[in-house]
């Protein structure tokens, strides 16, 4: 399940819910069910991440049983999901999607197979069985704890835990070990048989772990739960079942979703196989009474074929008359003038395509093609035909004209300044009317030099 | 302030290249128009140092831009009728018919105007409008230039005057005047195309000027390519007379006269000029090649032959480094269409080697491989492979006609999977339709409504019947508007999936199509309504439909519509299920003034209604009328008379004698 978990690490960060819920749950209810539940829901991402939320907010709640019958009520939830969810990935087409969950439900399926074909198999057996009476017993041992109850209680079993757990960790690494030291003898079988197998091992020396440091978790955490109701040793006695049933449930329906998935394979290889085999003439239906032919149904495989057959339209022999390197020839033939042929190909290109409007805006753009309409303003210098080619410098620094015919100083000047700064700062003139209206001012002050100068107005 | 802005835009692109190296001096002129906050950017580009810096190119829009954003937001109503008749809801075309009257009468008065304009423009001289907008002035369709001369010659070619350019140029040669290679080469195309005749649109007020590309224009002819095809190359005609007398010819010259040739018909003529040119040591161009590519299906007979000649011509094509273009390509594979066995596996190479060559295929190429593909005949799967191909390689991607062939693809593509039943592919056809502009690509109304019968032909065969309604709303009229046998099939769909309910407003649909009148329709829209008993209201509904049904049979007096046996039992039946009485009653006469005879089985109805009625004077009028069509049913309808009814004397009577007159003749 780790392993998978690595393989769709890319898919983690969107569903940082479901982690957060697996997290949550593994507090309050955690069970190797739970565990399994969520890995499963995390490979299918959005739907499960569906089911997580509202069992979450079940958990919030904190109604003990109800929590219990939600679990359940997950377990369902994804068996709806996983058939679907797999429909989904057959078809989609990442390539992870079928080959992945295809072998981690492999690995599941060789379980059993590699443990028994191991030849110190039977040494792993045993460490497995020592592994879950250990388990039985931590679980008695909780339930003999259990009735001193409250938090108190809890935290004892956190702190027994942690020594358990490390115990546990030992164990399995030796089992990891001998597992390793097996290895090579598998290398008489098939070469995918070994890597199926290998990974079956990783999956399970990575899953194992988690699942089983839940465990002690969840019985405390049942235990603990159960401490809040009135009647605490049936009431934990009641969860504790309710999490084994649960377990057995998951297990039983991850079996039956290997069948499903084995039934989608086969199924799928059935298609294929029709395809290939071009069996048209066997069908029955395909001859209609108007004389056309029913086709093939096509859904299943459609991906399948349409992947396949591309090729050989796409990647097909060609003629091998012309070389692809005259590039260069392309641009010459255009520079030429349109000419009759020309117009009158394009003429006919245009009355073939139809071109009637389909809605005001569309006659709209007509109309401003053919000109019949002022242009939409695109840009703020729409109508500006007669301003286009001046740039905004001439605009704006109209200071260079006051360089002749005006003092330098004096208060002509700074009325002049004035009334520079104020046509710079007027769009709707022309440049050639700012101009003129700078040098009406020239004349004028030209024109009553005399009287300016004579009032000491002029340079002053 | 966004003015400025873009003015400093402007300047620095156009000074893009002196940015690099005096860049303190532009950013100088730059700060004056920007705000602060930008000067800061261009202070840390500064310091950036100077080499790395790239300038956005100016963005341009065109004068469209906005329109077109705008118009994107606007989707199809499929509750509307097209868009060119929203200024007159009157009319609002709501047969095929109308649809092409109005359609072509509105392209007709256009063109009229514009005719009248052009022919009078002294009365068109005022313009009004400001800015000057040149389109909505009068063009020059009459000849200015008077006197002989070159400008006069090309005054007359831009015009499209043939005989007049003609005659200008023999004045022209007859006084010695030399003309230029290029007005010779204008010439000599303007014959060529319109094999040496002044094009038909000048004779009559019709006149389309082919010049103009208004589009609006087209919907008027859309035949108009056949035009041509009916003058053929003549043997020395102007063409070929100028082409003789000049003194020396290029390339140019050769391919207006071949490109004429084959446009006119003249296959094997287009070949030895071919040869001819090859002989003076020219190399062909484009035009040539494709002109005889598209010829040389005509020049042989077996497949192996006219492939050999086309393969030639494209080895010859390589040789003197001509580069081939789509229309090359497209040619290529229209010829394989022709070329039997060979067609399959070369047209695939053809496609191959022009992805090679990075042209791209357009929908008439694919066209041409879906007809090599299907033969619509034959059985098994045919052209399915490829078109699932092809629409796989063409989905999301916009269309734009490049070849005129293209708009033939949709048409074809729909028949394959019509053939073939394959819905799923229709989908995606139609998908690729829906996308974008692509629609237009679906061609003339008459290739449309081809398209769109034969998908819904598909749609009412294979789909659920409410599945099929759905698109009967959304194609139906504003896309389509059904002919007779489209009826027939959603009549049937709805048969398959027993929405016999829905009857009577289908039939409304029909009325408003026109096909109220076509007795097929009617008949089986009739033996669908009366073939089983429905609920009380359905029924209600039914003979509502019948006797609108029989008010079109009596509006229609001069049409082909008249009343069978059939028909008048079956909306008689129709009334007489929902009680309507009266109505029914009025029925049995028409029986008569038609010169049909109505079944027993109506007799009898008709006498179960009257013993519900009660009414025994009814009873014995339609056991007389019985006898008065001599049915051989009258003795029991008699009997059953007699024993059921409460009657007078004088009734008992006559009825006895009906059963014993009818029973004298069964002895």
């Amino acid at each position: 399940m780790m392993w998978q978990r690595t393989q769709t690490s890319g898919t983690w960060k969107d569903i940082a819910k479901a982690i957060m819920y697996r997290f949550l749950s593994r507090t309050v209810c955690a069970a190797r069910s739970s565990s399994v539940i969520v890995y499963e829901s995390c490979a299918l991402p959005t739907k499960c991440e569906k089911a997580a939320a509202p069992v979450f907010r079940v958990v919030k709640g904190g109604g003990v049983n109800t929590l219990s019958t939600s679990s359940v009520r997950i377990c369902e939830k994804k068996n709806d999901d996983v058939p679907s969810n797999q429909d989904e990935k057959t078809t989609a087409d990442k390539e992870d999607g079928p080959t992945e969950t295809g072998s981690t439900k492999m690995a599941n399926q060789t379980e059993e197979p590699v443990v028994l074909m191991a030849e110190d198999g039977s040494t792993v057996q045993q460490q497995a069985d020592v592994k879950t009476e250990q388990v039985e017993e931590k679980q008695t041992q909780v339930n003999a704890d259990v009735p001193k109850s409250g938090k108190e209680s809890l935290l004892d079993l956190l702190g027994a835990m942690k020594v358990e757990v490390t115990n546990k960790r030992r164990l399995k690494n030796l089992k990891v070990k001998q597992n390793s030291e097996s290895l090579p003898e598998y290398k008489s079988k098939p070469a995918d048989m070994e890597s199926t197998i290998s990974m079956f091992q990783k999956a399970t020396e990575e899953a194992s772990s988690p699942s089983e440091t839940l465990d002690p978790t969840l019985v405390a955490a049942a235990s603990a739960a159960a401490a809040t109701l009135p009647n605490s040793n049936q009431a934990e006695s009641e969860l504790l079942r309710q999490l084994r049933q649960r377990k057995a449930i998951t297990e039983a329906q991850k079996k039956g979703d290997m069948n499903n998935l084995g039934e989608i394979i086969t199924g799928m290889k059935v298609g294929k196989k029709q395809n290939q085999q071009n069996a048209r003439p066997f069908n029955p239906i395909r001859f209609d009474d108007d004389g056309r032919g029913y086709t093939h149904d096509r859904r299943l495989t459609a991906k399948l074929v349409g992947v396949r057959k591309r090729t050989n339209l796409l990647l097909g022999k060609r003629l091998n008359i012309f070389s692809a390197s005259t590039e260069d020839d392309a641009a010459e033939s255009t520079a030429a003038q349109p000419t009759l042929w020309d117009m009158e190909f394009a003429n006919n290109l245009s009355q073939v395509t139809d071109h009637t409007p389909r809605n005001g805006l569309e006659e709209m753009i007509q109309w401003t093609k053919e000109g019949k309409m002022w242009q939409y303003p695109v840009d703020n210098e729409a109508g500006l035909e007669e301003e286009a080619s001046v740039p905004f410098h001439e605009h704006v620094f109209l200071e260079k004209h006051l360089e002749e015919g005006f003092p330098r100083q004096g208060p002509v000047r700074h009325f002049m300044e004035l009334v520079v700064i104020g046509l710079s700062k007027n769009p709707y003139l022309t440049v050639q009317q700012k101009k003129e209206h700078i040098s009406w001012f020239r004349d004028y002050f030209h024109q009553n030099e005399e009287i300016l100068k004579k009032d000491d107005a002029y340079l002053s | 302030m966004a003015a400025p802005g873009r003015h400093v835009g402007h300047y620095i692109q156009r000074n893009g290249r002196f940015l690099l190296c005096n860049i303190d001096q532009v950013l100088g002129h730059r700060s004056f128009g920007c705000t602060t906050a930008v000067r800061q950017q261009a202070a840390e580009a500064n310091k950036e140092s100077a080499e790395s810096i790239v300038i956005p190119r100016k963005k341009t829009w065109s004068k469209e831009a906005v329109l077109e954003a705008l118009a994107s937001t606007v989707g199809r109503d499929s509750t509307a009728y097209s868009y060119q008749f929203q200024d007159d809801p009157y009319l609002s075309p709501r047969t095929a018919v109308e649809f092409k009257l109005y359609s072509l009468s509105q392209e007709s008065g256009r063109s009229a105007a514009k005719y009248f304009v052009n022919s009078n423009p002294k009365f068109f001289t005022k313009d009004f409008a400001e800015p000057h907008i040149p389109c909505l002035m009068p063009e020059t369709v009459s000849l200015c230039l008077e006197e002989v001369s070159e400008e006069a010659l090309k005054e007359r070619i831009n015009l499209r005057k043939v005989t007049a350019a003609v005659d200008m140029y023999d004045q022209l040669v007859q006084a010695g005047t030399a003309v230029s290679l290029e007005t010779t080469h204008g010439l000599l195309d303007l014959i060529s195309l319109y094999c040496d005749r002044d094009p038909v649109e000048d004779e009559g007020p019709q006149t389309e000027d082919t010049e103009s590309k208004d589009p609006k224009k087209k919907k008027g002819n859309y035949r108009r390519a056949s035009d041509f095809l009916k003058f053929s190359w003549k043997e020395n005609n102007n063409a070929e007379r100028i082409f003789n007398l000049l003194p020396e010819r290029d390339t140019r010259c050769y391919s207006a006269l071949i490109r004429g040739m084959v446009k006119h018909g003249a296959y094997a003529k287009a070949f030895s000029m071919y040869t001819d040119m090859l002989n003076n040591r020219l190399t062909a161009d484009v035009h040539i090649f494709n002109a005889l590519i598209s010829a040389a299906p005509e020049v042989r007979e077996k497949y192996n032959e006219k492939w050999e000649l086309i393969t030639e011509l494209l080895k010859q094509m390589n040789e003197q480094k001509i580069r081939p273009n789509l229309l090359t390509f497209n040619y290529v594979l229209k010829a394989l269409r022709r070329c039997g066995f060979l067609a399959k596996t070369q047209s695939l190479h053809t496609l191959s080697e022009m992805k090679a060559l990075g042209i791209a295929p357009t929908l008439a190429s694919y066209d041409h491989v879906l007809a090599v593909f299907h033969r619509s005949g034959s059985s098994g799967p045919n052209g399915v492979d490829i078109l699932q191909e092809v629409v796989a390689e063409l989905a999301e991607t916009n269309f734009t006609c490049q070849d005129p062939h293209d708009v033939m693809f949709f048409a074809n593509a729909i028949r394959v999977c019509l053939d073939n039943k394959d819905l799923e592919l229709a989908y995606k056809v139609h998908s690729l339709i829906e996308f974008g502009e692509n629609y237009r690509l679906l061609g003339d109304p008459f290739h449309q409504s081809v398209y769109y019968g034969r998908f819904f032909n598909l749609l009412c065969m294979m789909e659920h019947v409410d599945v099929v309604l759905k698109w009967y709303k959304r194609i139906i009229p504003s896309l389509y508007y059904p002919n007779p046998q489209g009826m027939k099939d959603l009549l049937q769909a709805l048969d398959t999936d027993s929405r016999l309910d829905l009857l009577p407003s289908i039939w409304k649909d029909i009325k408003s199509f026109g096909h109220d009148n076509k007795p097929d329709v009617v008949e089986d829209l009739l033996s669908l309504m009366t073939r089983d008993n429905h609920s009380a209201e359905v029924q209600e509904s039914f003979a509502a439909c019948a006797l609108d049904i029989k008010s079109a049979f009596d509006l229609n007096l001069t049409s082909r519509l008249e009343w069978t046996n059939s028909s008048l039992s079956h909306v008689t039946m129709l009334l007489l299920r929902a009680n309507q009485t009266k109505s029914a009653w009025e029925m049995l006469p028409l029986f008569k003034s038609n010169n049909r005879v109505p079944s027993d089985d109506l007799m009898n109805s008709f006498l179960s209604l009257c013993h519900t009625d009660g009414t025994s004077q009814k009873a014995v009028e339609l056991v007389q009328m019985s006898a008065a069509f001599c049915l051989p049913t009258t003795p029991q309808l008699a009997k059953r008379a007699l024993a059921e009814f409460d009657l007078t004397e004088e009734q008992r009577a006559i009825l006895s004698e009906l059963e014993a007159a009818g029973g004298e003749p069964s002895d």
